[in-house]
């Protein structure tokens, strides 16, 4: 099965790497930049998989380093929901534009 | 090691202290002693006494650089302690884990000054960062600190995508994570991507120019005691990993990244000093302030030579210890413009006193530490022999930052008004005097620091 | 098996699927009413708006449950090696458990696992 090229999956993940940066510059909606950033995470997690299965086959240091992204990015999925819910509590909205006490 | 372990112990230990000890005096009196008991343990690894000896397959290596600069975070995180603990009691119900944030985030001070894998830095910074976002937002009621979190969080999350990128390049083009040094030439274009994609997410979490414009959101919205950190030791922390990425994995590409290096050092202390000239708030004056000593400490990284590490060093101790000190006095106040400060000296001379050292020291004036500090960061970029325009412009940006420190100064002795009425403890005073001696003495025998890294 | 199996598998696919609602549409007569519309249609129909607000407390018990949950994402590392590494990974993981169950015991004493 692994006549699949490397460049292939490369282009998949650098396709979703900017898929989330565009959603995080973008999108108003908080929910949905969190989800951009786990897109970002995601795209790196398949950069290192497939690093690790296709140059260096004989260790599996990339592996290792995306179970540690994955823990890392649910980590911050939970701080940012907790962020997500208090701040609509104060706002009732989870519209970035309308968290706008200071200014830039 | 040594730290590492105690730090993570003792954040666990402090939260579950918020549901055991019942008095608040009794969860201060536990961290200040976690901190004693730390910093003790850390100074004897430096000697030489090690309390675990644990393989880390080469992942970690906590030599005298980062042993040191270690201590030296923990001696601030102790006066922040003294200084400042009672003043969280303010910020919300939860005072217990606010030391337990505190610590988890020292455990990741520790690993991210010593790191020797690239996993170990994103670890380092990630637990640095994750405890970070929930201190910032620990005001509930606060619309200016959820909104402050927020703004942390998208951009903290942002800047480690773009490091695990970075990361994952870098991966792909030498296949190891020991940051041992690129040898592989000709350097591949997934090196020089790699490198660029790290140098950014560390300039965002120093907040170098092109990237800083979270800082003063941030500063202003957190509370001011976790601003009193984060500005501080956290900053500083960032700059170590900077610089120990930069010099063991990027040494050798020295050549191609110095003059981006040097352009975000210039436009840093342009854009930190020039903004800080308009500020109304002290508060939002000292975040601007924080940047242009982000600047400051970039020229270090520009320079990677001996002097810039001993030059680094110092100037953590400098600018935390200061810092630390300037936000205690502002906490005091209610008012944190530059008119609350008016005739402060009359209302209280000995804090108004002790304030002026430290405002002496961040604007680098002789005989204090900040002086020292930003001569050595001088003396290493004109050590290189390159970009000596550097040099000038941090000299004359240097002068451009007097102005705002001494409007401070000039608010507490030269203005009448009706001064704001604090109540400070004299323990505190005395905390406040004993940093300020610090600030002077290290002024005079910085040796105090240097000799710790080379006996 | 080339990418030529890949097709056949396809078009067998859609196939069967597209044959079944063909059939079922020619050999059934239609008839509508109202109860077709309905979202359950051998439920009870639901009183009032269905699109209430849930309680914080589901976000709660998500938030703890998504941390345990990926935590136990180290186990399947540790299971490939437990065999070579003997006692040691035994000890390790009594430690790590040990560490999740303090942050259980928080959880618990603080109160964010009782129900309203």
């Amino acid at each position: 099965m692994s006549s699949v090229p490397m460049s292939h999956i490369l282009f998949v993940s650098t396709a979703l790497f900017f898929i989330g940066m565009y959603g995080l510059f973008t999108r108003r909606n908080m929910i949905t930049m969190l989800m951009a950033i786990e897109l970002i995470l995601n795209s790196v997690n398949i950069n290192f998989v497939v690093f690790n299965k296709y140059l260096y086959p004989d260790k599996l240091d990339g592996i290792f380093f995306t179970i540690f992204i994955i823990t890392i990015a649910a980590a911050e999925a939970a701080v940012a929901i907790a962020i997500i819910i208090n701040l609509y509590r104060s706002h009732r909205s989870i519209d970035v534009e309308n968290a706008s006490e200071m200014k830039w | 090691m040594n730290a590492l372990l105690l730090t993570a112990v003792f954040g666990v230990i402090m939260m579950l202290s918020s549901f055991l000890l019942t008095s608040k005096t009794a969860i201060r009196g536990l961290a200040v002693s976690g901190m004693v008991i730390v910093l003790a343990a850390n100074v004897l690894e430096m000697m030489g006494i090690v309390f675990f000896k644990i393989d880390t397959k080469d992942m970690i290596a906590f030599d005298r650089f980062s042993l040191l600069f270690n201590s030296i975070v923990f001696i601030s995180t102790l006066v922040y302690f003294l200084l400042s603990a009672r003043d969280m009691e303010k910020v919300g119900i939860n005072y217990g884990e606010y030391f337990a944030l505190i610590f988890f985030v020292l455990c990741g001070v520790t690993l991210s000054s010593s790191f020797h894998s690239l996993l170990i830095l994103f670890l380092g910074i990630e637990i640095i960062s994750i405890p970070l976002y929930i201190l910032t937002g620990s005001d509930k009621r606060n619309l200016k600190s959820n909104e402050a979190s927020l703004k942390y969080f998208l951009l903290g999350a942002f800047s480690t995508g773009l490091m695990l990128m970075g990361i994952a390049l870098i991966y792909g083009a030498t296949g190891t994570f020991s940051t041992n040094g690129i040898t592989t030439s000709p350097t591949s274009a997934l090196v020089i991507a790699g490198m660029l994609l790290l140098m950014f997410s560390m300039a965002f979490k120093v907040s170098a120019a092109p990237f800083h414009f979270w800082t003063p959101d941030v500063y202003d919205g957190a509370p001011t005691v976790f601003t009193s950190f984060m500005a501080t030791i956290v900053k500083v922390a960032a700059f170590i990993a900077f610089m120990r990425l930069f010099n063991d994995e990027f040494g050798s590409l020295q050549s191609r990244w110095q003059l981006l290096i040097a352009l975000i050092t210039a436009i840093t202390l342009f854009i930190g000093n020039i903004t800080a000239v308009f500020q109304q708030s002290v508060k939002r004056m000292l975040a601007y302030s924080s940047i242009s000593q982000a600047g400051f400490m970039m020229m270090a990284i520009f320079a990677m030579n001996a002097d810039a590490r001993e030059g680094l060093l110092l100037y953590s101790a400098a600018y935390c210890l200061a810092t630390i000190g300037i936000f205690a006095v502002l906490m005091k106040l209610k008012d944190y413009s530059f008119d609350g400060f008016n005739a402060f000296a009359k209302q209280q001379p000995l804090l108004a006193a002790t304030t002026t050292i430290f405002l002496l020291s961040l604007a680098g004036i002789p005989l204090t530490a900040g002086f020292l500090s930003k001569f050595w960061m001088i003396k290493a970029v004109a050590g290189t022999g390159k970009y000596l325009w550097l040099v000038i412009f941090a000299v004359l940006m240097a002068v451009v930052s007097v102005y705002y420190y001494f409007r401070v100064i000039q608010a507490m002795y030269f203005k009448e008004g009706d001064g704001q009425t604090i109540e400070a403890s004299l323990p505190f005073k005395w905390t406040l005097v004993l940093l300020a001696g610090i600030i002077v003495l290290l002024g005079v025998f910085p040796n105090w620091i240097i000799y710790w890294l080379y006996f | 098996m080339g990418a030529s199996s890949l097709i056949v598998l396809m078009i067998a696919a859609v196939a069967f699927s597209g044959i079944a609602i063909l059939i079922s549409k020619f050999v059934l007569k239609a008839t509508t009413n109202k109860q077709k519309g309905e979202p359950y249609e051998c439920g009870i129909p639901t009183k009032g708006p269905s699109w209430v607000q849930f309680n914080v407390g589901y976000y709660l018990f998500a938030l703890i449950f998504l941390i345990f949950d990926v935590e136990l994402i180290f186990l399947f590392p540790w299971a490939v090696v437990v065999k070579q590494v003997g006692w040691l990974a035994l000890v390790e993981i009594v430690v790590f458990f040990f560490i999740l169950f303090m942050g259980f015991l928080y959880a618990h004493k603080k109160g964010a696992l009782k129900w309203m």
